[in-house]
């Protein structure tokens, strides 16, 4: 296994998951490059989530970075309701592997994801598990994500659910 | 509880201007026993779609009220619907939402059904024992009192005394042809269905899917991210619903309510060229006529009382209420599609179904945190009466208006008119209903 590859993997992730659970959103949407697929599928049988994101549905899916930039700008916008009081979340991102694509510029990763968050207003606490799959892309000097695609394996819904959660 | 008692929580008296619901609808637990027993299992509720069963020995599982209950297609193509609950001790004949099996052997003691619900086998019976009384019993399945299919929707009632399906949905079918008609193929569900909770009454549920009222302001941030696509200040280029235009004075939009407490909001189409439909709309014509044509770019959301919802304004979504508990509903929603149409259409309309309809897309999620702050808010039992079914009062009326003369159906009200009236009475049908349900149930 490349370890130099593998650290910039991780750096990427853990980096990703701290923007999220510290709310630096800018700098969360600014780790994605443009053009990126953002991919959330939803299930079609017990063990069967959808494949085909443009004949099956998703729970959320964009092949721009500017669907993240709208949730981001709705979450800020004091105009929705469901994002008054954002809940306090940490994403534990673990298990991460190299896929077969690693190269010197592009870096395939597949990690864990679990995501415990509390809501201030409720006062409850809940989980998001699943997995993780993020293709790295060199851009200058900087690693951006160019896929990120999340396996969301409790899909039994609470009321909401947004990015910052995943 | 008897049928006095209940006619103190829905004031029912238009004539003089008054409409009202008590909150104790909402957060009582009695109450709301009472409502899965004559409601739920007293009338006509939703099942599922017959595509969800396509092939012989296709079968899928869902609820009616607190009952588990499966749906399956026999040896020969028909389709049946039963209790999900092995007639020895009761387990459950199919544990999967959805599956094929020509055989259903309960797991736990191996009696054995097939497909038409019939009992095949009591594992070991000549060895049991058995008395004349066991023999005379039927071991079959128990299949559920009526069921019926209209044009592919499926629905069963625990109550044989219920109506016949056909004047249960009286001229809702109207609305059903609506959205079955879009292609001669008929229409299918998108693979990808997903199942959410809210903490509140299912209720709310069955009003916001008619409430204009709460458009703008529930829904500001969606209308804004609309604009702000429109004028680039963001980068998403994807084509969504403009509330905001439906306030131009060249909109109509109205109203009907229906027997049985089934309603429908309609209104013209500020920007049908943004419906996944439109492409589709010169072939529509030449088959179902003009006015149907139109009818279907308007935009509609459809209440089929208790438990079904057709809301078509962008993307076409169908969704199916499961309460819970009092204050805890369940919700499956489905994206429908036309059987047919292209490749590029179906992803545009998968596109605007993910961005407003899905409790991870951009608009519900504002409204399952009104339920829940409305659930929230009935802990204050000092206030009983809501003030939420009073607009339009004056405007509505009993019967056809133009409208429904023009589509020949025969609402028991109708109301049309500007945007701003945001009617209220569109509510009332759904608890006529329910006090009939309710006081018949109680008898």
């Amino acid at each position: 296994m490349n370890t130099d590859l593998l650290a910039i993997a991780t750096e990427v992730l853990y980096r990703e998951a701290l923007y999220l659970d510290t709310q630096r959103w800018d700098e969360w949407t600014a780790q994605f490059t443009e053009d990126c697929e953002y991919w959330v599928p939803a299930w079609k049988g017990e063990h069967a989530p959808t494949e085909d994101p443009r004949r099956e549905i998703s729970l959320i899916y964009y092949a721009k970075r500017a669907g993240l930039e709208d949730r981001i700008w709705r979450a800020r916008s004091n105009r929705s309701v469901a994002s008054f009081v954002l809940p306090r979340t940490q994403h534990a991102v673990t298990n991460i592997l190299l896929g077969d694509a690693a190269s010197e510029t592009c870096i395939k990763v597949h990690a864990n994801f679990t995501t415990h968050q509390f809501s201030p207003k409720d006062k409850t606490v809940e989980i998001f598990f699943g997995r993780y799959e993020h293709t790295l892309v060199l851009h200058g000097a900087t690693w951006l994500i160019a896929r990120k695609k999340i396996i969301l394996l409790n899909d039994y819904l609470p009321a909401k659910l947004d990015v910052y959660s995943l | 509880m008897t049928g006095r008692d209940l006619d103190q929580f829905v004031i029912d008296r238009v004539g003089d201007g008054e409409f009202n619901v008590h909150r104790d609808l909402f957060r009582d637990r009695t109450l709301f026993d009472l409502e899965m027993k004559h409601i739920f299992e007293g009338s006509w509720v939703f099942l599922g779609l017959a595509s969800q069963a396509p092939n012989p020995h296709d079968y899928f599982t869902t609820w009616i009220g607190r009952q588990p209950v499966v749906i399956m297609r026999d040896a020969t193509g028909v389709l049946g619907a039963f209790l999900n609950s092995c007639r020895h001790r009761g387990a459950t004949v199919c544990p999967h939402e959805q599956g094929h099996a020509k055989y259903h052997v309960c797991p736990y003691h191996g009696w054995a059904y097939d497909s038409a619900g019939k009992n095949l086998d009591v594992r070991d019976r000549q060895h049991g024992q058995y008395s004349a009384a066991f023999d005379r019993d039927s071991h079959d399945l128990a299949a559920i009192a009526k069921f019926g299919n209209y044009r592919g929707f499926l629905f069963g009632c625990l109550n044989a005394d219920a109506p016949p399906l056909p004047q249960h949905l009286g001229d809702t079918r109207f609305f059903l042809d609506l959205v079955v008609d879009q292609s001669p193929h008929g229409v299918e569900l998108v693979p990808g269905s997903s199942t959410y909770t809210f903490n509140g009454n299912w209720k709310l549920q069955i009003e916001n899917c008619v409430d204009v009222y709460h458009v703008l302001s529930a829904h500001s941030s969606f209308v804004k991210i609309v604009e702000r696509r429109r004028s680039g200040e963001s980068a998403n280029q994807l084509e969504a619903l403009d509330f905001a235009a439906y306030r131009s004075a060249a909109i109509t939009r109205g109203s009907f309510t229906f027997d049985y407490g089934h309603a429908v909001i309609w209104a013209q189409n500020a920007t049908p060229q943004i419906r996944p439909l439109f492409p589709m709309i010169d072939e529509i014509k030449q088959r179902v006529g003009a006015i149907k044509a139109e009818w279907m770019l308007y935009s509609r959301n459809l209440t089929l009382y208790p438990n079904v919802q057709i809301a078509e304004n962008a993307s076409l979504q169908m969704r199916v209420i499961r309460p819970l508990a009092v204050d805890k509903t369940e919700m499956r929603i489905y994206c429908l599609a036309p059987i047919g149409e292209s490749d590029h259409t179906r992803t545009f309309r998968i596109r605007q179904y993910e961005d407003f309809f899905n409790v991870s897309g951009l608009a519900t999620p504002d409204d399952t945190t009104c339920y829940e702050d409305c659930q929230t808010g009935y802990r204050a039992h000092s206030i009983n009466w809501q003030q939420g079914y009073a607009r339009g009062i004056t405007a509505v009326q009993r019967g056809a208006d133009d409208y429904a003369k023009t589509i020949g159906i025969t609402p028991v009200t109708s109301q049309h008119g500007p945007h701003d009236i945001q009617d209220e009475t569109i509510f009332h049908a759904s608890y006529r209903e329910w006090l009939r349900l309710m006081k018949a149930g109680a008898k």
